[in-house]
């Protein structure tokens, strides 16, 4: 997973996103999320404010933006990359509440993971 | 001021010359006789043979001379056959000498400014070789061109209007000039006022038409004469042919095409192509000590192969230097099967950067973060000294800014570089000793694990979204892989758009398969340019696949009835996200930026919904077997297996598919 190479984030707040992976790592993310109205709210979240336009409706991740779903960091890592990072336009707490960012958490958390490549014949490239 | 009653009148004018004509007829050189009474092929022969001979002084009217003088149809006075009928129209000189230049087709829309060569193309020339393809646009017409070129590395011409035509190609044209792709503007014309119908023909007329395309062209003329056409055509070949190359433009007369090739030998001029320029040789060799000299050596190509050739001299170099090449996709320039070939994340870790023919070397070394206040920052190590070939700095325009910012290479090498790569690649196996060539191994051992993660981190982000409705992109370029995997392919679009899951995910080894880009990222130019290529494609039996984004094909609809109309197999699958994603991304920057959010209204000008655009049934009405649109990622398998079948049997089809953004 080279998910962190693709973030190019200043040394203070890189340094704050690899802590923060690698303690979403230790404790085993994704997790389930834990209230389906959060989930809900967060989907409408996600599509009103055009997540998926780079990151795709799924989480999946374009050229434009980077994977998000099945997420592999806890909450405080994706708040900096949606608020603090240059990758991404930065969404203030004027744009996004702390309870909306949550909610959008929510639902990027609920998307399930993918099929595993073997049952996926058209990806047999061999 | 002279008396304009001292004037002749233009029927005047023409009596007068019909007189001089008669006179001349009796008295000059049998050279110049053949040369303007024989056919076709003879004809070219015999100007050929005409411009050769000396100036003789008069002799007696030969037998042919004589039949030509009598060459009057049953029915109609001497007078009144010079008054209806052309014998030798100049157009016909012209088609002549088009046929010297090879070009296989002519795209076209029809226009009255041109009706003489129209004709000569169609009647005289056989409409073969070229051949006219009929387009509805020529912003088409033009973009057919470029997608030609980059299949066969052979031009084409585009003949239009000089005025409405040229102003409608003119997007076409500047893609072709930032991609650098040549190809022949023929634009008709009507210099002379007084023979000017009244209305339209002033309408289509200018002073100076090429104005309107002369800042991205090449070069540019407007023939006086038929012999001046010749050379202005010669002339045009070798300019847009010669790197950096690109587009040229020909004016034609309508007075020329139509009148008389008139009473002197015309020569029909042989063209010779120009040996592309070559990098100078102490240069090289400092560039290949560089090289040589590196830890780690990293190669950079955009524009660069002009065919396999350059692949193959691509990958000598490579391996040689056991260096990675960052593929920029200008031009398909490198496997993507090939260990060495490695994603750009590969330049920062380079301590010597070599630039093959970049569209933008600066880009390369730095970007420019869209922030605020928009800060450049390097991207490779600060020691890192960069090596750049190419074209770029032998001919550029001022006004529009496709050549980039300003980088200074550490050297700066100008010359063609499929050209100078064998040239470098001697002089770094030639320079490299023994224990640098020994390191190659633990080089090798090093790309090949990266190229194999790499590849299996492709196919595994491929999965993500796998079952999404709209379809997702990796989901419609594995399926498609899965339809041509066992023919002769080729993609006949750019994989941009869809995050680029061609060059991650099919195999891409042959320089045919891949076209690059639209050069100026002018919309309009996908459909074209695709059925341009697949036309290039049929002669190959190759299956072209184009995958078409919805906004751009909005722009050039057409191009799919040209396909029609001309039988070009040519297999489209749509990108269609209902928008211009782009701009929607940039409208969300802005709102985060101003704080203001987006909450849905980003759709406010980018969308192409509601209604939404039916795109099967717009290439269904242009006479494409069209299917679609698909929103459940199940049914596009079956759907992509009918279309094949239409393809195979030699007709274009069309797959609409609703995709994610990217």
């Amino acid at each position: 997973m080279n998910l962190n190479r693709r973030f190019s984030l200043s040394p203070g707040r890189g340094m704050l996103v690899m802590s923060l992976w690698a303690l979403g790592t230790a404790v085993a993310f994704p997790q389930e999320p834990d209230d389906d109205e959060d989930t809900r709210e967060g989907r409408a979240l996600y599509e009103s404010h055009q997540c998926w336009q780079c990151h795709g409706y799924e989480g999946q991740g374009s050229v434009a933006g980077v994977r998000i779903a099945p997420t592999l960091y806890p909450y405080e890592a994706f708040a900096v990359l949606v608020r603090h990072t240059n990758l991404m336009p930065a969404y203030s707490p004027n744009v996004l509440s702390e309870a909306q960012l949550r909610q959008i958490y929510a639902f990027v958390l609920s998307i399930p993971e993918p099929p595993p490549l073997e049952e996926i014949p058209e990806l047999d490239f061999d | 001021m002279p008396d304009e009653k001292s004037h002749p009148t233009m029927s005047e004018q023409g009596e007068s010359a019909s007189v001089n004509r008669r006179e001349f007829l009796s008295s000059a050189t049998v050279a110049g006789l053949a040369a303007a009474s024989v056919g076709t092929a003879d004809k070219a022969a015999a100007q050929q043979v005409a411009s050769n001979e000396s100036a003789p002084g008069a002799l007696p009217p030969t037998a042919l001379q004589e039949a030509m003088e009598s060459d009057v149809p049953e029915g109609y006075s001497a007078d009144q056959a010079r008054e209806y009928f052309v014998r030798n129209p100049g157009s016909d000189f012209m088609v002549d000498m088009i046929k010297r230049l090879g070009l296989d087709y002519i795209t076209t829309n029809p226009g009255s400014s041109f009706r003489g060569i129209h004709e000569s193309i169609v009647n005289y020339g056989g409409n073969q070789a070229p051949e006219l393809l009929t387009c509805v646009h020529e912003e088409q017409a033009a973009a057919m061109a470029h997608g030609y070129y980059k299949v066969t590395g052979r031009p084409l011409g585009v003949l239009c209007h000089g005025t409405v035509g040229l102003q409608h190609a003119s997007m076409a044209v500047y893609n072709a000039w930032c991609d650098r792709t040549p190809m022949i503007l023929l634009a008709g014309n009507h210099l002379d006022a007084t023979e000017r119908r009244a209305g339209v023909e002033w309408s289509h007329s200018a002073q100076d038409c090429v104005r309107v395309v002369r800042d991205y062209i090449k070069w540019d003329d407007t023939p006086f004469s038929l012999q001046h056409f010749a050379e202005s055509m010669a002339r045009a070949y070798r300019i847009a042919m010669t790197p950096p190359m690109g587009p040229v433009a020909v004016v034609i007369d309508g007075h020329l095409q139509e009148g008389e090739v008139g009473d002197h030998a015309h020569e029909l001029l042989p063209v010779t192509p120009v040996q592309p320029p070559v990098g100078d040789e102490a240069a090289i060799a400092e560039a290949a000590r560089w090289l040589v000299e590196a830890e780690s050596p990293v190669i950079v190509a955009d524009l660069m192969a002009h065919d396999q050739e350059g692949v193959e001299r691509l990958v000598a170099l490579a391996e040689a230097l056991q260096a990675p090449v960052v593929n920029q996709y200008g031009r398909m320039n490198f496997p993507n099967t090939h260990y060495l070939s490695q994603g750009a994340g590969a330049v920062a870790q380079a301590d010597v950067v070599l630039g093959l023919e970049l569209f933008d070397t600066w880009g390369v070394i730095n970007t420019l973060r869209d922030r605020v206040h928009r800060d450049a920052v390097r991207r490779v190590r600060p020691d890192a000294r960069v090596i750049s070939i190419g074209t770029s700095d032998l001919f550029t325009k001022s006004n529009y800014q496709s050549f980039q910012r300003y980088y200074p290479s550490d050297l700066a090498i100008a010359g063609d570089a499929q050209a100078t790569l064998p040239i470098l690649t001697d002089a770094v196996l030639s320079s490299m000793l023994r224990a640098r060539r020994a390191t190659n191994a633990e080089r090798e051992s090093r790309w090949r694990d990266a190229h194999a993660q790499a590849r299996e981190l492709a196919l595994n982000d491929a999965r993500y979204g796998w079952d999404a409705s709209p379809v997702s992109t990796s989901r419609l370029y594995a399926e498609l892989w899965n339809v041509v995997k066992d023919r002769d392919w080729a993609l006949v679009s750019d994989d941009n758009m869809q995050s680029r899951w061609a060059r991650r995910l099919w195999p891409i080894d042959r320089h045919y398969q891949y076209i690059g880009r639209a050069g100026g990222a002018g919309l309009g130019y996908g459909a074209p340019a695709a059925v341009g290529a697949a036309l290039a494609h049929r002669a190959e039996g190759r299956m072209a696949v184009n995958v078409q984004r919805d906004g751009d094909m909005m722009y050039t609809p057409g191009a799919f009835w040209t396909a029609a109309y001309h039988g070009i197999p040519l297999l489209t699958v749509t990108h269609n996200n209902q928008g211009y994603h782009q701009e929607f991304m940039h409208l969300q920057r802005m709102a985060a930026r101003r704080q203001r959010g987006i909450d849905g209204s980003s759709w406010v000008g980018n969308e192409l919904r509601n209604p939404d655009i039916d795109l099967a049934r717009i290439a269904g009405a242009m006479g494409v077997w069209s299917e679609g649109p698909i929103t459940d990622p199940e049914d596009l398998g079956p759907a992509l297996a009918r279309a094949v079948e239409v393809v195979d049997g030699g007709e274009p089809a069309f797959v609409d598919v609703r995709c994610q953004p990217r």
